[in-house]
């Protein structure tokens, strides 16, 4: 009895105090605080004046527009303003502290309109004392009472423990009622969420093609989709999505304080612009036209490799229109592969071991897919769709083989043709494109097979060669050249348009509008025109990809002019945060933002970048010296063994996958690509240049060096208390190495 | 997702009291299951389509059942058949210090492969098998996965290997920590759309070590260092805000730590010198010998890859040959006589064979063998009646003459996937239609039509 009338007053105004002191440490970060609840906030006033110099402190911001201020403090509705606490020092309102949890950003008024006197943070013993508090939610740097492994891991065992065990110890009790308060999703988003789109909160702009489909079919599915991005969420995201990096702190901090309402638009318009831009470009098309120095079948070697890897990258370089670059691999022709890089494309697709139309098969096969998303033909190849395909395209189940022959005798004539480097000498060699040169390629597609990689073939309703067709939409050579007129129906193709919007779509999304998106069936994609029962239309959204297949033709084919228009849309500057039960259907209605696996090149580059330890490999004459993953022109030979464990593919039969394993996490913990770049001994390196900050400072710095984003309160406070050490050197090394294993740092989110 | 809910409804029945950092609740076994199911449904949403998982259909075959774990030996390059394994003698063309030898009815290179000599009781040579393809890439990825690598599932079918490392998913002990399918060699296929967790493990021949499971820190600050991360991560790891992905990541990152300063890893994979002396002191020599130390280390391993090349013997071939012969010779003796020692030999299959074999009768202008597709297949272990061959070939080797089996006809790759499955006791009929095409993946192509089945003939 004694005891506790002497404490609860203490504990009351000791709570109320610690309670502002979180809050005010808080209000820095500019959430709820409301000093004076003055209706008038057109003059900036004192009390924001000095807002606006703790801002600037913290965040090394030049500038914080009073704007900014306005915004961050009025962002709550009315609706979702919290209560508002009327206390003063003394009285006994426990019920009123009680009411509201600080961590929820309740407003405080004083009587007083002058400048509340800043309060020095709790001390760990108070801040231990307070925690006897049930209600007491602040879970303070407990770990400067941690300073032993031991301790650090009965943390860590505590806070995993079964929750039905008696909460006896202070650490665990603090712990879970933490992980029990905080709300599902983190408090990272709390302490960003001020920094949202200029635009506001509201996800639709129906300016946006994207957005008005999108945001349609969420409302019919009565689906309500994920909070926009914050700004710190958006600029590390959209930059990785661009150009493969993380962005500098820099500017991710010019970023968040410039308040123009296009601010989004025109970093997009920069990163469309920047020469990263070219480097992750080149590698996602020399994934797709599987640009590589040997597959299975055929040798291309490193300098076929450079030359198509060169094409590419000064097409996209030159914004050279889509349909222009899929002309001129069509209609590659040449003496030289290592001159003439186009040439390589259709040398990729050959198929030894048989006669010569598996070549031209496997070069139809290849074209199909990668131009027009239509894996299937490759099927179609060998046998009619029926009997085959029929559970898995519509389309394909009464596609026919003489379709498949169709499309390939434009290619028939078509021969690829090496020439050693060295006459003497069989080995390397490069290759050449040559039409109608030998008996062979002066036919049409000949039917007289019965050997080979595919089945028979032979005469067909009386027909022995094949003359070309195209086989979507009818159409054939008009007094020109096969090729010419195949890259003529191709990319006039609306499915052409479909296809390549569709392979961009998903690597900004995550999932294609049609999935996988090799797997086009023509006959489930048109709306106004649905497949009978039980065939569904294949699109999540048809109309979408009819009109952004459009869109893209309208442009000119304009690449940058598509990832423009995907990732303006507010749709993609969807969170990957969902508040309410999330159900895994809702992921093809886009309705969150899907969360990727960074590429190994990216994460590669991010820790290069973010380190500023630059490596240099030797990738050996042909390829010369890199120091950026993504600039490498091939995935094979395997280059940096911490690049391929994250399954960078090799470009044949093996694609590209954002699968996890075992062998990232040890490389992620122990490679050298990583522990050279943790380590203090490098001058240049991150961590020896941070050292002389102060570590309230040096915090923000590394977090937002790496991670793109300031550091959570919880984190925070971790982080910090970890530094309070002798071995300060060795723990700013640790939290580096920590921010490099952090799934934040490993995904795009 | 899938596999949350199971782990929920796992947490629910299996509560865990007082065990260090078991906050997954999951034993491996458990894991390997729900990871096994959970991401592999992580799947269906983006194939489109989100069926039963468990459609896995399998028919009542009866299987050998025999062996615990396969060691898979390839040549790389294509090894000579008619030199080797199915030795022919040409007149004027063998080398007379190849010493051939009639032992118990096998003609054999005693000069060429004289340790193996001995060792023929162990094994039974396969010489009625011929290979699809003549191509080296296309017939060692035919090898390895089991079924032609142009046909439609070419591209997401499965390593023999991550097949079993799944089906053998629910045998792993909770304290097992070494991967199901270990590579001894990065050129190996993936584990095509099978879930990342059957994935060869790739280790580099020759190892002396695994790569990445020693910390630069040092282990003591490596431990922290590890405590230190979850403390900041785990908001984000468990129950995380943006996607269950990152909860899978964090369960990697546990396993992976398991294996780090772990003396089970470190003495398997440290190689004595006597050892290695014993093994040949070759790249191929320390592959098999840590074969065979994974083996013993009973850590969870079913699957081991183990390759060696330079069999590719276009010119020249009889003075090449002698080198890697020997390296063959000395390694694989070794590692037969080392498994029968610590009695592993009966529950390991151990499969060796080419990608194809090599053109027979007189050498060509360069002196050289070129690629041919007959060819040969070994197995010992796991109870195979050795000291013979199963079927044979005609007089100069270039064709089948027997084929040795009931089935009548020349064994093909096929078969021999299907008598690897049968040895470990996994249906070789089993048709899964998780696969992202739609049509059933089949263990063995058409082995529910029985067109290829086991080769049973080598257990009686």
């Amino acid at each position: 009895m004694k005891r506790k009338s002497i404490v609860l007053p203490w504990t009351f105004s000791f709570l109320l105090c610690s309670a502002y002191g979180l809050y005010y440490a808080r209000a820095t970060k500019l959430e709820g605080l409301d000093r004076s609840v003055s209706a008038n906030r057109e003059t900036v006033s004192q009390d924001d004046e000095e807002i606006k110099a703790t801002i600037k402190e913290r965040y090394f911001l030049s500038q914080v527009r009073s704007d900014l201020i306005e915004i961050a403090v009025n962002k709550a509705t009315p609706a979702q303003q919290p209560p508002v606490l009327t206390a003063q020092a003394g009285s006994s309102s426990d019920d009123q502290v009680r009411q509201i949890s600080p961590l929820r950003g309740a407003r405080i008024e004083t009587g007083d309109t002058g400048a509340a006197p800043r309060k020095p943070e709790p001390s760990v013993n108070e801040l231990l004392n307070a925690s006897e508090n049930p209600d007491c939610t602040y879970f303070g740097p407990l770990h400067e009472k941690i300073s032993s492994v031991g301790l650090q891991e009965d943390l860590l065992r505590s806070r995993f423990k079964d929750r039905s065990l008696s909460r006896g110890r202070l650490s665990m009790s603090l712990t879970e009622q933490v992980a029990a308060k905080l709300p599902s999703s983190s408090d990272s988003a709390e302490i960003m969420f001020l920094f949202e789109p200029p635009y506001g909160n509201d996800p639709v702009n129906p300016t946006n093609l994207i957005d008005r489909h999108i945001f349609s079919a969420l409302q019919t599915a009565g689906v309500p989709p994920a909070k926009l991005t914050n700004d710190f969420e958006f600029i590390r995201r959209v930059t990785l999505d661009l150009t493969g990096r993380i962005p500098t702190k820099d500017r991710v901090l010019s970023f968040v304080a410039d308040s123009s309402l296009d601010k989004r638009e025109r970093l997009v318009d920069e990163l469309l612009s920047a020469p990263e831009w070219l480097d992750k470009w080149t590698m996602f098309f020399g994934d797709l036209y599987q640009n590589t120095q040997q597959n299975q079948q055929v040798a291309m070697y490193q300098q076929g490799v450079l030359a198509f890897n060169n094409w590419i990258r000064d097409s996209l370089a030159n914004n050279t229109p889509y349909d222009q670059m899929a002309r001129e691999l069509i209609t590659a022709q040449g003496t030289n592969s290592y001159e003439t890089g186009t040439i390589n494309w259709l040398v990729g697709g050959s198929m030894g071991g048989g006669p010569y139309q598996d070549h031209v098969d496997a070069r139809t096969a290849r074209m199909a897919q990668h131009l027009l998303g239509l894996a299937h033909m490759d099927c179609i190849g060998c046998h009619d769709g029926a009997g085959h395909l029929d559970s898995l395209s519509l389309w394909g189940r009464d596609a026919k083989r003489i379709q498949f022959w169709q499309l390939a005798s434009f290619l028939s004539h078509t021969e690829a043709y090496r020439t050693p480097v060295d006459p003497a000498v069989a080995q390397p060699y490069y290759w050449g494109i040559r039409e109608d040169a030998s008996a062979t390629y002066q036919q049409d597609y000949r039917l007289n097979t019965t050997t080979g990689n595919r089945p028979p073939r032979q005469p067909f309703n009386g027909l022995q060669r094949v003359s070309p067709s195209y086989p979507f939409g009818g159409g054939g050579p008009v007094n020109e050249n096969y090729r010419v007129a195949l890259a003529r129906l191709v990319t006039s193709d609306f499915q052409f348009a479909r296809a390549a919007v569709n392979y961009v779509w998903k690597e900004f999304f995550g999932i294609g509008i049609v999935d996988p998106p090799d797997f086009f069936d023509l006959a489930r994609l048109d709306e106004n025109n649905p497949p009978p029962a039980p065939w569904t239309l294949q699109p999540s959204h048809p109309s979408l990809l009819r009109e952004l297949a459009q869109d893209f033709i309208d442009s000119g084919y304009d690449l940058k002019a598509l990832m423009r228009r995907i990732v303006n849309s507010r749709a993609y500057q969807l969170s990957s945060r969902y508040t309410g039960t999330w159900n895994p259907t809702w992921e093809r209605l886009f309705a969150r933002k899907l969360v990727r696996r960074l590429w190994g090149e990216e994460l590669h580059d991010a820790v290069v970048q973010s380190s500023g330890i630059l490596p240099n490999y030797n990738l050996g004459a042909v390829y010369g010296s890199k120091s950026w993953a993504m600039q490498f022109p091939d995935t094979r030979p395997v280059f940096l063994q911490f690049v391929e464990d994250f399954m960078n593919g090799n470009r044949d039969e093996e694609e590209r996958l954002s699968e996890v394993s075992i062998q990232q996490a040890l490389n992620l913990m122990n490679n050298n690509v990583v522990m050279s770049r943790v380590v203090a001994s490098n001058p240049n390196g991150l961590v020896a240049r941070s050292l002389s900050l102060p570590n309230d400072q040096l915090v923000d710095h590394l977090f937002l060096t790496v991670l793109s984003r300031y550091p959570t309160d919880v984190e925070k406070s971790l982080a910090l208390s970890s530094l309070q050490t002798s071995t300060r050197t060795q723990k700013v090394e640790t939290l580096l190495w920590s921010l490099y294993n952090k799934v934040d740092f490993i995904f795009n989110y | 997702m899938f596999g949350q809910e199971k782990y929920e409804r796992f947490l629910k029945r299996h509560p865990h009291e007082g065990r260090f950092f078991n906050r997954p609740h999951w034993t491996r076994r458990q894991f390997m299951e729900v990871m096994g199911t959970g991401v592999t449904a992580a799947f269906l949403p983006q194939r489109n389509w989100a069926e039963d998982l468990e459609v896995i259909e399998r028919s009542a075959v009866t299987t050998q059942n025999r062996a615990r774990q396969v060691i898979y030996i390839l040549f790389d390059g294509g090894m000579t058949h008619v030199d080797t394994f199915d030795l022919k003698v040409y007149d004027g063309v063998t080398p007379a210090t190849f010493d051939p030898t009639m032992i118990n009815g096998l003609n054999w290179p005693v000069g060429l492969l004289p340790k193996l000599a001995n060792h023929l009781p162990k094994m039974t040579i396969v010489r009625s098998i011929r290979a699809w393809a003549a191509l080296h890439q296309l017939a060692r990825r035919w090898q390895q996965i089991g079924r032609n690598p142009a046909a439609v599932q070419g591209d997401v079918a499965p390593h023999i290997g991550s097949v079993v490392a799944l089906e053998k998913a629910g045998h792993r002990q909770p304290d097992q920590v070494f991967p199901s399918f270990l590579s001894v060699t990065r050129n190996v296929a993936g584990q095509g759309y099978f879930p990342a967790i059957t994935a060869p493990f790739k280790v580099n021949a020759g190892a002396t070590s695994l790569s990445n499971t020693t910390n630069a820190f040092g282990r003591a600050r490596f431990e922290q260092n590890y405590a230190q991360l979850h403390l900041l991560d785990d908001t984000l790891r468990i129950s995380s805000p943006y996607s269950s992905k990152m909860r899978d990541m964090d369960d990697f990152y546990t396993q992976a730590k398991a294996l780090m300063y772990n003396p089970a890893v470190t003495q398997a994979f440290t190689l004595s010198t006597a050892d290695r002396a014993r093994y040949g002191n070759t790249g191929f020599g320390n592959s098999c010998l840590l074969a065979k130390q994974i083996l013993q280390a009973d850590q969870g391993t079913r699957f081991i890859q183990l390759n060696i090349g330079g069999w590719d013997m276009h010119s020249g071939i009889y003075a090449a040959l002698p080198g890697r012969a020997a390296e063959l010779d000395n390694a694989v003796s070794e590692l037969l006589v080392d498994l029968e020692a610590t009695g592993l030999l009966n529950e390991t299959l151990v499969v060796m064979m080419g990608e194809f074999g090599r053109t027979v009768g007189n050498v060509n202008g360069q002196a050289g063998r070129d690629h041919h597709l007959q060819q040969f297949v070994v197995f010992a272990g796991a109870g195979v009646r050795g000291g013979r061959a199963i079927g044979a070939t005609d007089a100069i080797g270039g064709n089948v003459a027997e084929s040795g089996w009931a089935r009548g006809r020349t064994i093909r790759m096929e078969d021999v996937e299907a008598t690897i499955y049968s040895a470990l006791g996994i249906d070789w009929t089993t048709v899964r239609y998780d696969d992202p095409l739609k049509r059933g993946f089949e263990y063995v192509p058409y082995g529910k039509a029985d067109v290829y089945g086991p080769i049973n003939e080598l257990w009686f």
